[in-house]
């Protein structure tokens, strides 16, 4: 009995010294050197805002850090997540609710290692695990373009988050595993694509949705851009392979990132705001060197697709679903019609191996959308409460077989869970 | 892909339609243009956007919808009942009208409209409207609200929406059955 007791006596105290440790980072690894502990002056400041401008534009920082038609940078977007709802907090720098008390140095901690003044741990929703990758010098930028902003004496919204999740110092724990050194640059590849790598990596965070998450929510780093999912919805694949399978050449992929549409269909969901807040503002060689990376150098070619065999049963239920209802916005042959809808027949959703993507859209459709440039595409109305699971299983396949060149079936039952799950 | 056509068999305006053989590709709204010489379904812009176009679906459960004619195949009506602008006021054996229905009347006496050419869409609209309130009436402070969540869609270049919208409501609050206290 009295070793039984023992061994909890011991277990506990080994547990009080973990969570000590994590609390107070004896185990952390912060990559910020020494010497961003000097402030800068306010003619350093001001010369730095005008690139950080840029920079927060490149780092979509905007479209958490302002509530819907709120005041700029003032937070207040919520986050669901499995483990309950964050809010994006004031980045004004008001010193009260905001960053105006920061250093240049807690500024540097809590992009690149998730700890906010007072050893507070910042949750990943804010990417931090991406933003590590940044240069001390574009967090500088990004210091002063901030800090020259308009305060806003807004409170933060109080996260509501389930125990034990509801304890910051246990992110302390997640990232032990989570974090991992700064990429360097990689001496063997191009200039353009280095700088693309730290574009897509770091600034645009978009291995952030893109990437599969393993069982502690950390980015699969085996897996970096293999597609996630994201709210119920797919963060397609965004490797080098895939992108060329879809039919992107690297002109084509840096000007879909500049427009949100093209022919392989329009950005959806959150690539609205992505394309809205970011992309559309960034230089033409940055999205070309976006695509350098993306893409590789150099790129795979683009192949045609060759349709895939589909049963005369099928083709003939998919075909009479397209007639009914797909054909009258998307063209007979699903050649799409100019800012009105995307053409489907050279539509990347078919021509993927998942049909999710695709499946969302025809069930719960896509909401009217304007994209720059004057473009816009017509609301998608959804057709779930029309058309039955065998129906939508017949459309997709049909579809995906000969414009998507996609062989496998989708089935009744892959609909009717994806029905059920959103 | 080659055309072909299609046996089509449905009800317009509560009389059988069909068997009648309709290219696969034919929308609804040249259907009912071309082989039934139902021409009062108006095609405005031809994606979907104006809502001159649209007919009322009746399903068998009561339930009745607005359905979009310029962008929606002839084929998916196969099977259902469909009223269209002509099927709305009442007529004699021979066919003419003798009677609109409040819907109509409360355009005409409310000027609602000037070239006419988006009110079929309205009167349909609007009747939909009617028929969901029979079914769940709607608090009087939500009226106002109500019209326009159902004929938002609807797009008028000549009048502004005011007296299309103020004839619905007149129609709303004289229909018993409609309006919960």
């Amino acid at each position: 009995m009295r070793r039984w007791i023992r061994i909890v006596l011991v277990f506990a105290g080994l547990g009080v010294l973990a969570f000590a440790t994590l609390h107070f980072g004896v185990l952390e690894r912060s990559v910020v050197a020494a010497d961003l502990d000097s402030p800068l002056s306010s003619e350093e400041l001001g010369k730095l805002a005008a690139r950080g401008r840029y920079l927060v534009v490149a780092a979509d920082c905007y479209a958490c850090h302002t509530y819907k038609d709120g005041p700029a940078w003032a937070g207040g977007l919520p986050f669901e997540t499995p483990f309950g709802e964050i809010h994006a907090t004031n980045i004004t720098p008001d010193p009260e609710y905001g960053i105006g008390k920061w250093t240049r140095r807690d500024f540097h901690r809590a992009l690149r290692d998730g700890i906010a003044p007072g050893g507070r741990h910042l949750y990943p929703a804010m990417p931090y695990v991406s933003y590590r990758d940044l240069t001390a010098d574009d967090v500088d930028a990004i210091y002063a373009y901030l800090m020259a902003q308009e305060p806003v004496n807004r409170p933060n919204v109080a996260n509501d988050l389930t125990f034990p999740n509801n304890i910051r110092s246990l992110v302390g724990a997640w990232n032990l595993f989570a974090l991992r050194d700064p990429e360097q640059p990689d001496a063997a590849k191009s200039t353009a694509w280095n700088r693309g790598r730290y574009l897509t990596n770091a600034l645009g965070h978009c291995g952030e949705c893109h990437t599969p998450r393993n069982f502690m929510m950390a980015m699969k780093r085996d897996r970096y851009l293999e597609g996630g999912i994201i709210d119920g919805v797919e963060a397609p694949d965004i490797t080098r392979d895939t992108l060329a399978l879809v039919g992107f050449e690297p002109d084509g992929l840096a000007r879909f990132m500049r427009l949100g549409v093209s022919s392989v269909g329009s950005m959806t969901g959150p690539m609205f705001e992505v394309v809205h807040f970011s992309t559309q503002y960034l230089d033409d060689a940055d999205l070309t060197a976006m695509a350098a990376y993306l893409l590789g150098e150099p790129p795979p070619p683009v192949k045609p697709i060759m349709p895939a065999k589909v049963s005369v049963k099928v083709s003939e239920s998919g075909q009479r679903t397209w007639f009914a209802l797909c054909a009258g916005c998307h063209g007979i042959e699903g050649q799409g019609v100019p800012h009105v809808s995307v053409p489907m027949r050279s539509n990347s959703s078919l021509r993927i191996p998942s049909a999710r993507g695709f499946l969302t859209s025809v069930m719960h459709g896509i909401a009217q959308q304007d994209f720059p440039g004057l473009e816009r595409m017509q609301a998608m109305p959804g057709f779930a409460e029309h058309l039955s699971d065998q129906e939508i299983a017949d459309l997709a396949t049909w579809m995906r077989a000969i414009w998507g060149g996609q062989g496998a079936a989708v089935t009744a039952a892959e609909v009717a869970k994806l029905r059920s799950s959103i | 892909m080659t055309i072909t056509t299609r046996a089509l068999s449905l009800t317009v305006n509560g009389k059988a339609v069909g068997p009648v053989e309709v290219p696969e590709t034919t929308m609804m709204i040249d259907f009912l243009h071309e082989q039934l010489n139902l021409t009062g379904s108006r095609l405005g812009c031809g994606i979907g956007v104006c809502h001159a176009c649209t007919v009322i679906l009746d399903h068998p459960d009561g339930r009745s919808e607005e359905w979009r004619t310029c962008i929606t195949g002839a084929h998916f009506f196969a099977g259902k009942s469909v009223r269209t602008i002509e099927g709305h006021a009442q007529r004699d054996e021979r066919g003419e009208v003798v009677k609109l229905t409040p819907v109509q009347q409360a355009f005409i006496e409310g000027f609602a409209f000037q070239c006419g050419y988006c009110t079929p869409g309205f009167v349909t609209g609007a009747t939909v409207l009617l028929d969901q309130l029979k079914r769940q009436p709607v608090a009087r402070q939500d009226i106002e609200r109500v019209i326009h969540a159902a004929l938002d869609r609807h797009i008028c270049r000549c009048t502004g929406y005011v007296r299309y919208y103020e004839a619905v409501r007149k129609v709303v609050l004289a229909t018993p059955g409609l309006v919960k206290d």
